[in-house]
Parts: C-alpha cells; structure tokens; sequence
C-alpha cells in the first residue's frame, strides 16, 4: 500500500505528487492540513525522520509500512520502485548533476521561497487568529527548529532583513536557472527530469509571488521552461489536487536558512 | 584521467577521498590549503569557478558538492557497492548524509573555526586576509568565511550549535543501537561521509561522546577507523587535524 501525506500542492508537497502522476501510480492521498489536525504525524512517532523533518512541515510517503521524509529523496524512491517511465537519464554524469543540482537549488531556494511565501499568506492569518492558532502545532512537534518556524509568524513584524536576502537568494536561483537553459531544455540535459520536477516545485509559484524578479524579461528561458513544465498532463493533475484553486498561495513553515550565511 | 582536488581529510574533502579509498579507485592527488585559501587562487578558479573544494575532474567532466561526487564515484567505477540494495535503504542513506550535511557538520564547524581553527588564521597580516576574502567569488561563501575568520558567531548561535551537537550524538547513537550502520545492515556512502564530520567528536565533545554514554556511536567510528580505507585516506592527512583520528585506536 502506497500513502503520501501532503498539504497543497506546493513545494514540497508538489514534488512527490508530481512524480506519482508521471509515473502514473496509484496511491492514498491524506490531504493534510497542521492548523486543522496538529497531531497526524503521531501515528508514525517515534521516527527520527518524521520527527527531525528537515524540510518542516513536509510530505510524508508511506510505503507497505516504510515512513521517509524529504520530498526530493522520496521522489527517487519512487522513481526507483516503480517503473516503467524513468525520471532519470541513465549514467553516473546525469545522476550526479541531478543529486549536485537539487541540493544546490534546495539550500538556496526552499527556505528562501517558503520565508516570502510564510510571511506573505501565512502570516498575517496566524497573527489575526492569535497565539492559540498554533498551539496544538506546537504541543505536537517534538524537534525545537519545526516549533521555531511555527513561532517565528506569530512576531509583531515580518523579518525585513530575511526577507530582503530570501528575495536576495530567490533572483540568485533564477539567475542560475536561466543560465542552466541557455544551454539545455531542461536542467539535467535533453530530457525532462526529477530535476526539473524538483526546481519546478520550489519555484512555479514565483510568477505571483515576486513578479518583479520573475518575469519575461528577467527569464524568458525560465518562464518558457516553467509554461512546458505545467503544460504536462501528469503536473495539471497534481495541481488540481488543490483543495482551495490557489495551490501557489499555500504555505507552511519550511526548511531553515544556512546558519553560517 | 581523474584528479582530486581536497584539503585534509577531514569534512568536505574527506567525503569523496574515503569513497574513493573504498572503491579501490586509482587518482591524482591534489592537495590545495584550505587556511592559505589556495581554493581562491587564479589558478585554481580556472578549474573551479566557484572556488570550492573538493572538486573532482574525471576527464573533461567537473564534478561539484561533495556528497553528489561520492554517489557519482559509487556508480561511475567499479568496486565494492557503497549504494544499499535495498531502494528504502538507499532513501535513508540519502537522508542521513543531508542530516550531517546541513543540520549536524555546520553546528559542528562553527564551533570548531570559533575555537580551533580562526584564532590561528587572525595571526596573519590583516590585510593580506581581507584581500583573500575579497577574491572569493561566491557571496555565500565570502559572507561563512567572514565569520569563520573574525569569529562574528554569538555567545547564542555558539551554544545553540553546542545544543544542535549534544542532541544529534544522542540521536545518532539512538540510530545505531537499532542497526549496525547509518542506513541500515551494511556500510554505505552515509557512514563514509558521516565519519568524516564525526571522528573527532571524542576529542571535541568529550563529555557528550564517549564510551559510557555512547557505547555504539564510538564502536561504530572505531569500525571505520579500522577499515583499511579510511587508513589510507588519514595517510594523506599533512596537518595535525588528522591526528584527532588516533584517539579511536583500540
């Protein structure tokens, strides 16, 4: 039995529900919400992986009993697990500059996008509702940093200064997007990839949420490349999984910033 | 043609040299001093624009981010699998290697450049330093290096890292008291990678790691201190940094 716990579909929640749609897998989707029910990842605990979720309040794949976090690893299990269609191209180069390329775009893009994204719809609601909107999200999450990102929404002000090297980090992404497809149609080379599935994931929701650093000037390479992303049958299915119809306004708390800058 | 281009092996640089001692992989050595900032020089920048180390050159191919060049070494050449099997295995090894890769060894390396290794560098000339980090060519790295060398870290972020630490040898002696290695019943790329952030917790974090307290995590670095590998890779060890590795000598 296949189960993916997921929020809407974006960012972290888009990558695996894109790849089980490309690949055409049957599953159990648990449409999950942590305002509406704080306590749904009590049923896998304890489980460091779950626990110590280093994306925040990521997806959570359930496989015949084996629990894994993290979008982008998922997404090569389940590449790996079900054929026939590969998400990968053969050979040590391409899976190398996929494993290089998600991990760069990782570190430098999720908590860059999930920052604006938290600040920008999340909130304001959380401020509005008060303290007592997120206690239960608190009481449920044992790992100090998850509560850390949940706390962080509820001060007074937003943080100019993330916010200002957040969007300072998201131009860098695009920047080296845009570089990547003067050279290729997607990232990894000739063909679509999880690579592309990865970096789209993290980044279709820029066109409304930093217009003035994404836009057909800024990236013309990378606005085609998002329209051919979107286009696909398999990723209209995972975004019309959306229970709200505004999937790029869905945001939870996600992974931290470098420490070190 | 291959060639390595590293510091000690120790962190970063440690990771593809050990993947490439198991695999049995013939390569050439590259040595580049990471204090004297010789990843920042022209020369090398001509090799690695983004003036980082390691940087692996297999033929005309520049392989980039040290845990991607391990799994590239594991697949490209022939060897004993540093890959699990098993595809959940390989999911865990995954995630393990981030574990270290962005929660544990930053943590880590802030405390060691705050104690160890900043206050040696601040005895050089003022500014000689400043001109080497001016030439750094990426702003993320220009930005750790200046708080690396002038030890701008806070009494807070320092024991946050300390709390990070402690809490992190509880966990991951958790994880190998329930099975003999990071990701599962065999070696793997995640043990290699994590001994190279690891090793010198007995003689970093005494109090936190040691036989009484943490019985399976030392077994654990005991048993990849052993392997003829990793003795191999600490032969190409130039500073004392490497000497931290003996105290796992049964």
């Amino acid at each position: 039995m296949l189960e993916l716990y997921h929020g809407e579909p974006n960012l972290f929640s888009l990558k695996p529900l894109i790849v089980l749609k490309e690949k055409n897998v049957e599953f159990v989707s648990h449409h999950v919400d942590p305002l509406k029910d704080a306590s749904y990842e009590n049923r896998f605990l304890p489980n460091d992986e779950v626990e110590m979720n280093m994306e925040g309040e990521g997806p959570i794949l359930v496989h015949d009993g084996r629990v894994m976090t993290d979008s982008f690893f998922m997404s090569i299990y389940l590449d790996d697990v079900f054929s026939p269609m590969s998400l990968r191209p053969a050979g040590a180069e391409a899976h190398w500059r996929i494993l290089a390329g998600a991990a760069g775009f990782g570190q430098l893009l999720g908590p860059a996008v999930s920052t604006l994204g938290v600040f920008r719809y999340l909130a304001p609601v959380l401020r509005k509702r008060g303290a007592d909107s997120i206690k239960a999200v608190l009481a449920a999450r044992g790992f100090q940093e998850r509560r850390e990102g949940w706390t962080a929404l509820l001060a007074p002000e937003d943080p100019a200064e993330l916010i200002e090297d957040s969007r300072r980090k998201v131009g860098l992404g695009i920047g080296k997007i845009e570089g990547i497809l003067a050279n290729s149609a997607w990232l990894a080379g000739d063909s679509y990839s999880l690579y592309d599935i990865d970096s789209f994931a993290l980044t279709h929701c820029l066109t409304s949420l930093t217009p003035d650093l994404l836009n057909q000037t800024t990236a013309p390479r990378m606005m085609n490349w998002l329209e051919r992303i979107r286009a696909r049958p398999a990723v209209q299915a995972a975004l019309a999984m959306s229970l709200t119809g505004k999937p790029e306004q869905a945001f939870l708390p996600g992974p931290e910033h470098s420490r070190w800058g | 043609m291959l060639t390595l281009y590293h510091w000690e092996p120790n962190a970063n640089s440690g990771k593809p040299m050990l993947a490439l001692k198991e695999k049995g992989v013939a390569f050439e050595s590259h040595y580049l001093d990471l204090l004297n900032f010789d990843q920042h020089s022209p020369e090398y920048l001509k090799i690695n624009p983004n003036g980082t180390i390691p940087a692996l050159v297999h033929d005309d191919l520049l392989l980039i981010e040290s845990t991607a060049i391990m799994e590239y070494v594991d697949q490209a050449f022939d060897g004993p699998q540093l890959t699990p099997s098993d595809p959940y295995e390989r999911w865990r090894m995954r995630w393990w290697m981030k574990y270290f890769d962005y929660y544990f060894a930053p943590s880590l390396s802030m405390i060691g450049w705050s104690v160890f290794v900043g206050p040696s560098v601040r005895e050089r000339d003022p500014d000689e330093l400043r001109a080497k980090i001016d030439r750094i060519p990426m702003k993320e790295r220009r930005i750790a290096w200046q708080k690396a060398i002038y030890n701008t870290f806070s009494a807070e972020e320092l024991a946050e890292s300390g709390r990070r630490l402690d809490l992190g040898i509880l966990k991951i002696e958790a994880v190998l008291t329930r099975r003999p290695w990071l990701a599962g019943e065999t070696y793997s790329l995640a043990d290699a990678n994590a001994y190279n952030t690891a090793y010198a917790l007995p003689f970093s974090r005494p109090d936190s790691c040691n036989d009484e307290k943490t019985p399976h995590l030392m077994e654990w670095l005991r048993k990849i201190y052993e392997r003829p590998a990793t003795q191999s890779m600490a032969s190409m060890g130039r500073t004392t940094l490497v000497s931290r590795m003996a105290l796992l000598a049964r």
